[in-house]
């Protein structure tokens, strides 16, 4: 039994922290501290330096711009960018379709996207969920039909966060209608610019524009951008949603939020003295606090112990259920730290005279979608109990 | 970075399983409670033949020499029994202190007791007016003549009733004037039969064997005399007792989780089985996150119980008795309710594991003493 690291990867995580103090843009760590959502340019800006240093698709092989990363390297990566606080590699192009390409894509696929996912040159939305098809995802029917050297799409697909500033958007949709459920869903990469597909906003309820209805009308997509084998889309969904789980647990994030709750229950003061002194709230941080490092060595475990899979079936369902209800609890303590304050919703004067404390108020809102989105917390439940139940039989 | 057992940790711990398989099944755990001693003698000598009493204490004293993290998987097994053997008492909280003291001939007599599982030791630090494991001591020790002679109450002393000898936390003899919690503290070797201690045995909820202590003018070896050392000593000892209280919860836990999975697989209701009840189903979800959580930090508090004297390290301890006691406690109130009725009978395991857990959440700073002293860190930290 051991918790801690090895030199080497203790020089790693100080090689990461320096390279990260030193390049990271001062704006977008103010923006991101402040508790803001990165935007586009900032994860775009940050996810090619990040790129030139090997370190935006650390996983992947060297031959596409990766390092070939080791689990417990990238957790340290990944913790290292969350206490900048840097933007994340975008999550769509390096953590869900390049590995999909890797495995499923040809050798001209792999060439053309890999290099543009990891340098952001193209932004990648997912087109999974439809009105008629949430947590019961393969009942969708976005339809694509054969027609010569192209797919005809017809349908439409919604929930679909940023959309409205992607270049692509990487979509199940049912090439055979006859099949049933699962089969007859095919892997398909569609450019937003092709005629006949228009994108809605959904405001959600921190006010923000993240989400989008994306409707398909007769929108044709070359067939070389079919993904895997037609009718087998649903072996690459699953890949997909098994694959990325060394982010799922979000410790990283937990930590960082924390550490500004902490901050500013230091910082601030109401009625004379600092909200800290108030027992109450130091047991709240502290409850938290634990509950963060439980999480934290559970993550370890799970990721890093060769005979995981095995032994603890379900693992990923139990990492994204307790990152889940601590980002929540994390994002309701700072909005009840912030008061009073955080009801502010837009500035007065525009740009740059935003009370510091507003985006806290926003951000519990929209923490509200943690237990919804990457399969809710009540799915995530009934994939660890079938597990635990019906697994052993 | 790595989580699992070793090969002797592993060895152990399956000899140890084996053995509790074979003595301390439910009906025989009920049994032994119900004799008059509260334990059981032959099991104990078992244990001692495995090498699991002298764990903690050093070679030369005829122990193994070993960590917390060794302990840990003897701890989880004798949880998951619902033991009620001194362990904790003796070969952990009394060999961890005895181990740390400066050499002396009475602490390696001691020692080597608890080794060969001849002598029960116990550890007499609680007293009445103490809270949350502090050492927090009123009793006082006067010197007369070559003797030295102890006064005051010890309460909640495990495995009291039947030990042969306590290790005794005791006020030094200040000089004239001095406030009484500024004076030194000392640690005291007591002879169970001696003159000056009147033991008043009991049991505890979980049916385990204590007592409380009344000393007046008793007879005590001194092993420590040096305040510094003697607190040093009780700190690593408490240390140690944490990260066992962890363990032992996380065995109790795992086994109250494994009943109730179990049960949501065998009862049926409505013509069915009751755990196919999508209910049911997430509570014991929930109750596995728990469990895992539980598990992680009996860890984490193995490997910091080795270094109590760092700050971090006695941070992680807070944090791990905090969420173990929680999360232990989630666990043990969702196995009862998934099994029902049966759940709340004196015949079913089930309901002693609460029993157990609540007892261990006490030992040495419940959830609430430990988030309290974390709070207290932070806002030492922020100052």
């Amino acid at each position: 039994m051991d918790l801690s690291l090895t030199p080497a990867q203790q020089a790693f995580r100080d090689e990461v922290r320096r390279f990260v103090g030193d390049c990271l843009p001062d704006d977008i760590r103010t923006r991101l501290r402040l508790g803001h959502p990165p935007r586009k340019e900032d994860t775009v800006r940050w996810q090619r330096i990040l790129n030139q240093r090997g370190w935006a698709a650390p996983h992947w092989p060297r031959a596409y711009g990766g390092c070939d990363m080791g689990t417990l390297e990238r957790l340290i990566l990944l913790d290292e960018l969350y206490r900048g606080p840097a933007p994340l590699p975008q999550v769509f192009n390096v953590g869900m379709l390049g590995p999909v390409l890797l495995k499923f894509g040809t050798a001209a696929q792999k060439d053309f996207f890999l290099p543009k996912l990891a340098n952001l040159d193209l932004w990648f939305c997912q087109g999974f969920s439809e009105p008629g098809s949430g947590s019961d995802l393969a009942s969708l029917r976005t339809s694509a039909r054969r027609d010569g050297d192209h797919y005809v799409v017809d349908g439409q697909k919604i929930w679909t966060t940023t959309a409205h500033v992607a270049d692509w958007v990487f979509a199940l949709v049912r090439t055979d209608p006859s099949a049933r459920k699962r089969s007859g869903i095919s892997f398909l990469l569609i450019d937003l610019r092709t005629k006949g597909i228009t994108i809605r906003p959904i405001h959600s309820i921190d006010g923000q524009h993240h989400l989008n209805e994306v409707f398909f009308d007769e929108v044709r997509v070359p067939a070389g951008n079919l993904i895997g084998e037609e009718g087998r889309g649903w072996d690459c969904a699953k890949f997909l949603l098994a694959n990325e789980r060394t982010g799922i647990a979000n410790v990283g994030l937990c930590r960082e939020r924390l550490d500004y709750a902490r901050e500013m229950a230091s910082r601030l003061i109401a009625n004379g003295r600092p909200l800290l002194d108030s027992p109450k709230l130091r047991a709240e941080i502290a409850q938290l606090q634990a509950e963060v490092r439980a999480l934290e060595i559970t993550n370890w475990r799970f990721l890093l112990s060769p005979d995981t899979a095995q032994h603890v079936p379900g693992f990923a369902s139990v990492l994204k259920l307790k990152g889940v209800e601590l980002q929540q609890e994390l994002a309701l303590l700072l909005q009840r730290i912030a008061g009073p304050d955080s009801l502010r919703r837009r500035p007065h004067l525009g740009e740059g005279s935003e009370h510091w404390a507003g985006p806290l108020g926003m951000r519990y809102f929209y923490s509200r979608a943690a237990s919804i989105y990457g399969g809710t917390s009540e799915i995530q439940k009934d994939i660890l109990a079938k597990t635990l139940l019906e697994g052993a039989r | 970075m790595n989580f699992g057992l070793n090969e002797e940790q592993q060895a152990l711990q399956n000899s140890v399983q084996r053995l509790l398989r074979d003595t301390y099944g439910f009906e025989k755990r009920r049994a032994i409670a119900a004799s008059d001693a509260g334990w059981s003698p032959p099991v104990w000598r078992h244990l001692a033949e495995l090498g699991a009493c002298g764990l903690l204490v050093p070679q030369e004293a005829g122990g193994f020499g070993g960590r917390c993290a060794d302990v840990l998987p003897v701890m989880q097994a004798l949880g998951a029994a619902l033991s009620l053997e001194p362990f904790l008492a003796s070969s952990v909280l009394c060999a961890t202190a005895l181990r740390c003291l400066p050499r002396s001939e009475a602490a390696s007599v001691a020692l080597e007791g608890i080794a060969s599982g001849a002598a029960v030791v116990a550890w007499a630090l609680d007293e009445p007016g103490a809270r949350g494991g502090n050492p927090w001591v009123e009793t006082r020790a006067l010197r007369d003549g070559q003797k030295w002679l102890l006064d005051g109450i010890k309460c909640n002393v495990l495995h009291g009733s039947h030990a042969s000898q306590f290790v005794v936390a005791a006020h030094l003899p200040g000089a004239p004037g001095d406030a009484a919690d500024a004076a030194d503290v000392g640690l005291f070797l007591v002879d169970a039969g001696t003159a000056g201690v009147q033991c008043m045995a009991y049991r505890l909820v979980d049916d385990s064997p204590a007592a409380d202590l009344m000393l007046s003018g008793a007879v005590a070896q001194p092993l420590c005399l040096e305040d510094e050392a003697a607190r040093a000593a009780i700190q690593a000892a408490l240390a140690a007792g944490t990260a066992a209280a962890c363990a032992d919860a996380l065995g109790a836990t795992e086994a109250a989780f494994r009943l109730a999975a179990d049960y949501l697989q065998t009862r049926q209701q409505f013509g069915r089985f009751i755990g196919e009840n999508q209910a049911l189903r997430h509570r014991l979800s929930e109750m596995f996150v728990s469990l895992e959580m539980c598990r992680s930090m009996s860890i984490a508090a193995a490997l910091a119980a080795e270094k109590p004297a760092e700050p971090e390290a006695a941070a992680e301890l807070m944090q791990a008795k905090l969420i173990v006691g929680k999360h232990a406690r989630a666990v043990c109130h969702g196995a009862i309710q998934l099994h029902g009725g049966i759940g709340m009978t004196e015949e079913y395991a089930v309901g002693h594991y609460l029993r157990r857990v609540t007892l261990l959440d006490q030992l040495f700073g419940d959830v609430d003493t430990q988030t309290a002293r974390l709070g207290d860190l932070l806002a030492d930290n922020a100052a």
